[in-house]
């Protein structure tokens, strides 16, 4: 395995164009509806009073579906064939909030298979990390 | 009798799942999760050169999930890590199954975390996604 610094339009430094979604109650309704985790944290306001976040909050892997969203657009076929997530669900996603996803390639290197690149991602509400981890992708055959 | 998986009733190296659950790709589920997640990534829009509708990679947050909910904790638990490997996408059609084995059992800050695996294969047999979820188990009443 060695690193590169860049491979054909990949560098390390490239940034990946970023989404902000802004999550409502709504929405986290429908992603209970459409994954069937209807854990009543996420849609039972007088439960998740009773919690210690004190009120409802998005599932963590409603947020992950917006990184995805930005793998999708940054490297289709690298994300959906072959790519590896590993993430920290660091604070919790309010009705409200704004989720804005970044990422930006650290890595690249090639193993005897192909080129990949690593990229750090991180999830923010405002100032707040919400989720931080990493996804390694293969970029060329 | 408590109608949840009690923290202390799991060991490290047990098989969650048994029997194994399945997960059917429906064009509806697949709509519905795209819905509500708001993900307009084209690929998902259109068949492959084989003529098949490919879901969203982070489908499997929803049939992982699912399979995991055949046996709940209390309520109130909570996400903490997520690991997956995409191999490939699942096509509407096909018929998933989804196995889960207790990597690890910890406490930290008086709170009980469970480490698991889970794979993922079709009806065939073939490799979908695997992965490792750590949730922080919901306070048993």
């Amino acid at each position: 395995m060695s690193e590169l610094k860049s491979y054909q339009n990949y560098n390390v430094g490239d940034q990946l164009d970023e989404i902000t979604q802004v999550v409502e109650q709504t929405m986290i309704d429908a992603y209970a509806d459409a994954s069937g985790d209807v854990n009543p944290l996420h849609i039972d306001p007088e439960f998740a009073k009773t919690t210690f976040f004190g009120r409802t909050i998005a599932h963590g892997l409603l947020t992950l579906a917006f990184v995805s969203r930005v793998l999708s657009a940054w490297n289709w076929q690298g994300w959906a064939y072959g790519g590896e997530l590993n993430v920290s669900f660091l604070g919790p996603v309010y009705p409200g909030d704004s989720v804005r996803v970044s990422g930006e390639i650290d890595e690249i290197v090639e193993r005897d298979d192909g080129i990949y690149a690593r990229c750090q991602l991180a999830c923010f509400c405002d100032e707040r990390v919400v989720v931080k981890g990493f996804v390694i992708c293969k970029i060329s055959n | 009798m408590s109608d949840y998986v009690k923290y202390s009733s799991m060991s490290e190296g047990d098989d969650f799942l048994d029997p194994v659950p399945s997960f059917e790709v429906t064009k509806e589920c697949v709509d519905k999760y795209i819905k509500a997640t708001n993900d307009g990534t084209k690929e998902l829009a259109v068949d492959d050169e084989q003529g098949r509708r490919v879901a969203p990679p982070m489908l499997a947050a929803v049939y992982v999930i699912d399979a995991l909910r055949t046996r709940v904790g209390p309520p109130g638990g909570i996400h903490a890590k997520q690991q997956f490997k995409f191999h490939r996408p699942a096509y509407i059609g096909e018929t998933l199954f989804t196995t889960a084995q207790v990597l690890k059992l910890y406490e930290r800050k008086g709170r009980n975390y469970v480490e698991m695996t889970t794979e993922t294969r079709n009806q065939h047999g073939e490799l979908i996604t695997n992965g490792m979820i750590t949730r922080i188990w919901g306070k048993e009443g």
